[in-house]
């Protein structure tokens, strides 16, 4: 019965979002005002302005930075929000751990990781470092880094593989990210006096380019302590 | 408006897609599927933003040798790189909430919950 | 120093580098990590204090980050409706007091950083929606908020508290969706996300996606607020977070919906695209239903915190049906109510978590005769429970006044009688809190002997409730403060 009437609802719902669709203007027509209006800007004015190559990143990282600013808080925030969730009680509850099921990783994976690990760390980072030219970027390179974290825990076990992450500087690394976003604003703001400001100017285009790639990195490694992070908790453990 | 909706495909193809997520976050009653049917309308709305950006025979708008026009807008790319990251820190919290709740109470199916209370 | 245009990045700068620094200076159980939430709330408040003066003086300013010329860069913009801030500024810091003492009984300790840090992160999600000019901004700032807010609801360890957080998660994704839909369509039909320029932009689009993209707006920040057929998820959320986080919840966060809208409003209007006279319309006996559900359900609580949770929804219910009727009085009164209700509501959540503190319990049965060992306390949310009725020497009654006054401007006065009859339902439960206060002797006689919060917790709740007491005097001041708002809001729409 209710999903009888869910579906009517829904159908309802569906005929509604479609006939506005459709008078949308034309999908893939180069008049739109989506494409002739601040995109048009972007694609003429991107790449001069901010010497990236990678519309996409120059977006990300210079027109719209505060937008990216906003995003590394929200990954800081999850991950806040997971450690508070998940630690610092005791479960009372009925459903012990037990139906975990401890399985070493067999011999096959073990070994394929652990001869893939060093060429996913030079890709990952590869990926980081080369976002204003190719696609990919913090975020990309960071869940590459992530992903590798997350297969050398299950391949190495939990005590083994926490000696990856120092430890004692955990609590500033895992929001490293928004730190950096913020550090590498207010020099923008204390030198030429506007926030995020990257030089625009010839000469100085190293510099800026320094200050980009130092966000890139921040991102890629707070986003990668942050999924280990999160994946850790959720079996359990710290 | 059969002609229109075909020429707009994709935005009719991402609507009915969060049609069917919203269907299952209705009806679904395991948490864990209610969720995954959040995540298909996130799919959807991602998939019509990004389809905003196309232009027929475009290019991706990577700038430098051998780059010819027309590029897509690349705008709409950059917000759904910052849309999937909200996504992803919206599925950690509530998969961390379900492991709680699954704890805490043994079952995860939204009726049986309801009993317990 | 006031008019330094780069002070309104760094007021949404200073909650978040605090917030995401407290488990960093904060040992693991906790210690140091309260000195540094209050030392971060104190800056952020100097600054909207600042940033309050500047527009009194000049009217709304904006600021662009980067240096990028507005629509192509992110644009901050600060106006009369912005001066919401210092409402979140200051229960905030009154919150973070409060839980000084609060945290460390009920909360387990390992937690205790990261609570602040959610707190904090609540903070910066506020003010980045409230300040942001950018429509996908907003989005982002949104997300922080609230996630952060389905965190702080599980974090009280009570036996529901993850699954009210979990309904409130699905809900509140689902509405954060219908915002990005929204927000998506807006782009599409204009090609840009700023807030000024998709204004300039709108005439002439294709009007079917025009309507669905305000629906979906109106959608996601009714849902948020917690209208009547919107607001499942709101009594148990508000309930079982600890109190300082229902009191921030339930005066803050919903009222980000409120916000919300008042910003689609002013796209909506100011473009004159649209004429949202049907909507208007919804709204309108949304907010009458969801006044006296909202007031009709409370009659039925026992648990004082539930009482209070539903309370909100029919205070919400005010604050749109202001919106909707549309004339100036009415939407003066909706804009001054959501500060009051802000500050009557924590109030009350303060003064109620204080008690629920000290005697253990949370049902007005088990608080019967509190008021004779809590004397203070008591009054506090005796004062608060005055003021939301709207009796008139307090912060509740100008505002549901002019409320009154917009429904007779809009030659509706069906609202008006609405508005009355959920204000008598409101002193019905009211009434009975303070009955089972004062007049009622204790259940046990051998319950342990109860005393007055400790001054963390007294102290809030006593400058609230004052403020409450000064509002109601001083009224007219916020509402001449946000009249030009409102005039320049309604504008476009001629007359007024």
């Amino acid at each position: 019965m209710k999903r009888a009437l869910t579906l009517v609802l829904l159908v309802a719902l569906a005929a509604v979002l479609l006939n506005a669709v459709a008078d949308l203007p034309p999908h893939g027509s180069p008049d739109t005002p989506a494409y002739t209006h601040v995109g048009a800007y972007y694609l003429e004015n991107g790449s001069e302005e901010t010497g990236s190559e990678n519309i996409v990143t120059s977006i990300i990282l210079n027109y719209r930075g505060f937008d990216t600013n906003g995003e590394v808080t929200v990954i800081v925030t999850a991950l806040m929000a997971v450690i508070a969730v998940l630690t610092g009680v005791q479960d009372t509850g009925t459903q012990p751990d037990a139906e975990v099921i401890h399985v070493a990783p067999s011999v096959v994976v073990r070994f394929i990781v652990r001869v893939l690990a060093p060429f996913i760390l030079v890709f990952a980072v590869y990926v980081i470092l080369n976002g204003h030219v190719t696609p990919g970027g913090g975020f990309q390179g960071g869940t590459m880094l992530g992903a590798l974290a997350i297969a050398l825990t299950l391949v190495l076990g939990e005590r083994e593989s926490s000696r990856l992450l120092p430890q004692r500087s955990l609590r500033v690394i895992q929001v490293i990210a928004p730190l950096t976003f913020v550090a590498v604003g207010l020099a923008g703001l204390f030198i030429w006096g506007d926030y995020l400001f990257f030089p625009r100017d010839e000469k100085l285009r190293g510099f800026a380019e320094a200050m980009l790639v130092l966000i890139e990195a921040g991102i890629g490694i707070g986003g990668a302590v942050v999924f280990a992070r999160v994946f850790r908790l959720m079996g359990g453990r710290q | 408006m059969i002609d229109l909706l075909w020429d707009n495909l994709d935005y009719a193809a991402s609507m009915v897609l969060f049609c069917i997520g919203l269907y299952a976050v209705i009806t679904r009653n395991n948490l864990i599927k209610k969720f995954m049917g959040l995540n298909i309308m996130e799919t959807a709305i991602f998939a019509f933003i990004v389809a905003l950006g196309v232009v027929d025979g475009g290019n991706a708008p990577i700038m430098g040798e051998g780059a010819a026009k027309p590029f897509i807008n690349p705008l709409p790319q950059a917000l759904i790189l910052t849309g999937i990251v909200v996504a992803v820190s919206t599925t950690a919290l509530a998969l961390s909430l379900v492991i709680r709740i699954w704890r805490q109470c043994g079952t995860i199916e939204a009726d049986e919950l309801r009993e317990a209370e | 120093m006031t008019s330094w245009p780069p002070l309104l990045v760094l007021f949404v700068l200073t909650p978040l580098v605090g917030a995401v620094l407290t488990p960093a200076v904060s040992d693991t159980s906790g210690r140091r990590s309260w000195e540094w939430a209050l030392g971060t709330m104190l800056l952020t408040s100097a600054m909207a204090g600042a940033l309050i003066m500047r527009v009194l003086d000049e009217g709304p300013f904006s600021y662009v980050v980067g240096g990028w010329v507005a629509p192509y860069g992110i644009e901050l913009r600060f106006d009369e409706f912005s001066a919401f801030v210092a409402v979140v500024c200051l229960l905030g810091l009154l919150a973070v007091i409060f839980s000084r003492h609060y945290a460390r009984d009920a909360l387990a300790p390992g937690r205790i950083p990261y609570y602040y840090t959610l707190l904090l992160l609540n903070m910066t999600g506020m003010i980045g929606f409230i300040v942001t000019g950018d429509l996908f901004n907003l989005y982002v700032f949104m997300e922080i908020l609230s996630l952060s807010a389905y965190a702080l609801v599980a974090i009280s360890g009570e036996k529901t508290a993850e699954m009210a957080a979990f309904k409130y998660l699905v809900m509140g994704a689902v509405s954060s969706l219908s915002i990005l839909f929204g927000v998506g369509l807006l782009y599409a039909l204009t090609g840009s996300l700023n807030m000024a320029d998709v204004t300039g932009r709108l005439a002439g689009s294709a009007e079917a996606p025009l309507v669905l993209a305000f629906a979906a707006l109106t959608l996601g920040f009714m849902v948020k607020s917690a209208l009547f057929p919107l607001h499942i998820w709101l009594p148990d959320a508000h309930a079982i977070a600890p109190s300082p986080v229902s009191a921030v919840l339930s005066g803050l966060v919903v009222k980000v919906g409120i916000l919300g809208m008042l910003r689609v409003y002013q796209i909506a209007y100011g473009s004159g695209a649209i004429d949202l006279s049907g909507l208007n319309l919804m709204l309108t006996w949304l907010g009458a239903i969801s006044i006296v559900m909202g007031a009709f359900f409370a009659v039925f609580q026992d648990d004082i915190k539930m009482m209070l949770a539903y309370s909100t929804i029919s205070n919400i219910g005010y604050i749109v049906m202001g919106l909707g009727l549309a004339s100036p009085y009415s939407l003066i009164g909706a804009s001054v109510h959501v500060f009051n209700h802000a500050l009557i509501k924590a109030t009350l959540f303060l003064g109620a978590g204080a008690l629920i503190h000290q005697t253990g319990r949370r049902t007005l049965t088990g608080l019967a005769g509190v008021g004779r060992s809590m004397p203070l306390t008591t009054a506090a949310v005796s004062i608060g429970a005055i003021s939301i009725v709207g009796i008139p020497p307090t912060a509740g009654f100008l505002c549901k006044w002019y409320i009154a006054l917009g429904a007779m401007q809009a030659e509706e006065p069906l609202f008006a009688v609405a508005l009355v009859f959920g204000a008598l339902l409101i002193f019905v439960y009211y009434i009975r809190m303070v009955n089972a206060f004062y007049f009622r002797k204790p259940q046990e006689a051998g319950a342990p002997a109860v005393h007055e919060a400790p001054a963390t917790m007294l102290v809030p709740v006593l400058i609230l409730a004052a403020l409450c007491l000064v509002m109601g005097v001083l009224g007219r001041l916020p509402l001449s403060f946000i009249e030009p708002a409102v005039t320049r809001l309604l504008a476009p729409l001629g007359g007024g």
